[in-house]
């Protein structure tokens, strides 16, 4: 049972891995977020979040950039839209994981 | 290998640029249509016309379109009677733009409805996208 959940986290951890956001910057506390995806359920999560912490401030970038006038309507849409799908692809993905492990954790002994 | 549907999405973006930078040149046009110039003979403004052409995005493997040139075609300048004016030559003839209002009124009519079909296919991408995600929230 563990494995079949723990399997999850490689094709999981894959999209954010092609990504290539910088990480380190983002969450200088999870130094296992260089960890390859899967080897742990915290690494795989941190990676997910910090992923997705990279495209929300690229978004903020273009958002006050164009604020500012130096970028046009369609790119902070473009940017914030692909912030907020990103997100909730995050999110969709760590409830679900999360839920699976609660329910491992609810099992009779 | 990328995200089709984030494609939609980028080729839909660089076609809503790609129509709002038609409809600068359009209100270019519209706005310099009674632009002469200042001195006897010397030319008035002359119509641009906006080129787009595809372009391949290697990232997503996907021609996106830009805009190729804008350009100013040969059209002859039409000529109004108006003696007294700062352009007007011997005769009192005033070389006007080759603007044509209703010409650039239907253009511009079509850049709103292409502007607007790229949202919708912004709209679409961004649907399915969601679509497929909730298949994750509800078990």
């Amino acid at each position: 049972m563990i494995d079949a959940v723990s399997s999850l986290s490689p094709s999981v951890g894959a999209p954010a891995a092609v990504g290539g956001v910088g990480t380190a910057a983002v969450r200088p506390g999870a130094a296992s977020a260089t960890v390859d995806a899967g080897a742990d359920f915290g690494a795989m999560v941190s990676q997910l979040a910090s992923h997705a912490a990279g495209v929300v401030r690229n978004a903020e970038n273009i958002s006050v950039a164009g604020i500012q006038g130096s970028a046009t309507v369609q790119q902070v849409v473009e940017a914030v839209m692909s912030a907020e799908q990103t997100l909730q692809g995050a999110v969709a993905i760590r409830d679900k994981v999360v839920a699976a492990y609660l329910e491992l954790s609810r099992m009779q002994i | 290998m990328y995200d089709p549907l984030q494609a939609t999405m980028r080729v839909g973006a660089s076609g809503l640029e790609a129509q709002s930078r038609r409809l600068r040149v359009i209100a270019e046009n519209m706005a310099n249509a009674h632009s002469t110039g200042r001195t006897p003979g010397s030319d008035p403004y002359a119509r641009r016309v906006i080129t787009f052409e595809s372009q391949l995005d290697e990232t997503a493997d996907a021609n996106l379109v830009r805009v190729a040139s804008v350009e100013q075609p040969r059209a002859s300048f039409r000529v109004e009677h108006m003696p007294g004016h700062p352009a007007a030559d011997a005769n009192g003839f005033v070389r006007m733009p080759n603007v044509d209002l209703v010409v650039e009124a239907a253009d511009m009519r079509e850049a709103n409805r292409s502007y607007e079909a790229n949202l919708q296919a912004i709209r679409q991408a961004r649907e399915m996208i969601t679509m497929t995600l909730d298949l994750l929230r509800t078990t």
